[in-house]
């Protein structure tokens, strides 16, 4: 059976390469010495072949853009949580990658348990909600599923004092999305979306939506949902007046590498096409000198 | 444990006030709807008993998780053998609670709440009780924020859930069914 769906997926991988398309090995990003470097999944968590595969593909990325960590925004282990299916769901797909020193930082969708954040795995050191920085970037795990005002609260003050130049959010509900399964969700829009504007937050991350689309910038703010790291919902993106650019085709995965006032991205499928790619500059910050 | 909403909560309590997202007859935002009082104060109690067991702490093998949360489980039952519906959700906080829920999800403007409910894929046709387990297999479901801005804060270890037309006090740690008030939501 397991041979079946390696022949099964390497049919789908010959079958499905544009001649024109750019490969993953093709690195668009910089690779400036010194960036910050790290991989952007979600709804990953069912242990099933595409997972796998999309796995594999970030290995492959990672021996050219050796990232150091990887976000998870939400819906990590879909179903049962017994230890045999945290080694199937994350331990063995994205073994490689951790024995490379890539580390994983989760939050948490409406599939996840919230004693996820105990498994030490996702780096969440027992908090539904928290942050870290690395290097001049200020991150900020959010649980979307139980914004209340305690986590409000705390979100004002990490983000007031934060002192990065870049803040970037992530979490599993998609403030903006054009996908027609869930779309936009517009309460918490509501909720957080004054709280980004007052503290400069620059980048989001989101999935739930099991496609990829990054989005045209809402009032500056950029926002990327990939939520097809392992689920996809295939032809469910309808492009709209918000969609920069969108795949709901196959299973991908993310790479952002920020390196002063830039951040690149490059968005990848499972069988190794560059889907999306380019750069931002962060918005606020001077232009550079040509 | 239960602490006063920030300035910015305020405001933004007021913004949805003014959006239209709350209704007349609910109390400003700003507050706690009167008669949480004894709904807070069982809370306390609760959770006096619950800090007297072990907690979860973070660990690579799942199996200490899942053999904790059966362990804290079980003590919580054996702490609270008689604990039935309506101990904590008693008539007096049912019925506040029932007010604010429906406001929030019935009054003018409440199509986000509501949306965000739909969004969070909502699960039926699941029965449970006071002292048994949240399954595992369950999702979390989303709880609308605008809803946890109204009614009182739960300290970490508690969480409000909705399953299916129930709403749920729900111990998160132990994954177990604290109290329910059947048939809450619309």
């Amino acid at each position: 059976m397991r041979q079946l769906q390696h022949l099964a997926f390497l049919f789908l991988i010959v079958s499905s390469r544009p001649a024109a398309q750019l490969w993953a090995q093709d690195v668009t990003l910089p690779l400036k010495p010194g960036s910050v470097r790290f991989a952007v999944i979600g709804d990953m968590g069912t242990g099933e072949a595409p997972q796998y595969q999309v796995a594999e593909r970030m290995l492959e990325f990672h021996q050219k853009f050796p990232f150091n960590f990887t976000i998870m925004v939400g819906d990590n282990i879909y179903g049962g949580r017994t230890p045999a299916d945290m080694q199937r769901k994350f331990e063995t797909p994205y073994k490689p990658l951790m024995d490379a020193g890539v580390q994983f930082y989760g939050s948490l969708g409406n599939h996840d348990d919230t004693n996820e954040r105990f498994y030490k795995f996702f780096n969440m050191n027992g908090q539904q909600y928290y942050s870290f920085k690395k290097g001049n970037v200020a991150f900020f795990a959010l649980d979307s599923d139980y914004l209340d005002p305690k986590q409000l609260d705390w979100l004002e003050k990490e983000l007031a004092n934060a002192g990065t130049d870049w803040k970037i959010c992530f979490f599993h509900h998609p403030l903006y999305s054009s996908a027609a399964f869930h779309g936009s969700s517009t309460e918490l829009r509501t909720i957080l979306e004054p709280l980004f504007l007052k503290y400069g937050v620059q980048v989001v991350f989101s999935g739930h939506d099991h496609v990829y689309e990054r989005v045209k910038p809402q009032k500056g703010i950029y926002y990327f949902n990939e939520g097809a790291s392992g689920e996809l919902r295939w032809g469910n993106l309808k492009k709209t007046d918000l969609t920069a650019a969108g795949y709901d085709k196959d299973r991908s995965f993310l790479t952002i590498e920020i390196s002063g006032d830039d951040l690149s991205f490059q968005a990848i499928s499972r069988t190794g096409i560059t889907v999306d790619s380019g750069s931002i500059h962060r918005p606020g910050a001077p232009q550079p000198e040509h | 444990m239960l602490l006063r909403p920030s300035p910015l909560l305020q405001a933004a309590a007021l913004l949805l006030a003014l959006s239209g997202v709350a209704v007349a007859q609910t109390p400003p935002l700003t507050k706690q709807p009167a008669g949480f009082d004894g709904f807070n104060e069982r809370v306390r109690q609760y959770l006096k008993l619950r800090n007297a067991l072990p907690n979860q702490r973070t660990t690579k093998r799942q199996a200490q998780i899942v053999d904790r949360r059966r362990t804290l489980a079980d003590a919580i039952r054996e702490a609270r053998p008689a604990a039935k519906q309506g101990d904590i959700f008693t008539p007096e906080s049912t019925q506040q609670f029932l007010t604010v829920i429906r406001d929030t999800l019935q009054g003018m403007g409440s199509a986000k709440v509501r949306k965000t409910i739909r969004q969070g894929e909502p699960v039926s046709g699941v029965h449970l009780t006071v002292n048994g387990a949240y399954p595992v297999r369950v999702p979390r479901t989303t709880v609308p924020p605008t809803l946890l801005l109204r009614l009182p804060r739960l300290p970490d270890k508690l969480a409000y859930r909705i399953v299916g037309h129930d709403f749920v006090l729900q111990d998160t740690e132990a994954r177990l069914v604290v109290d329910l008030i059947p048939g809450a939501l619309p």
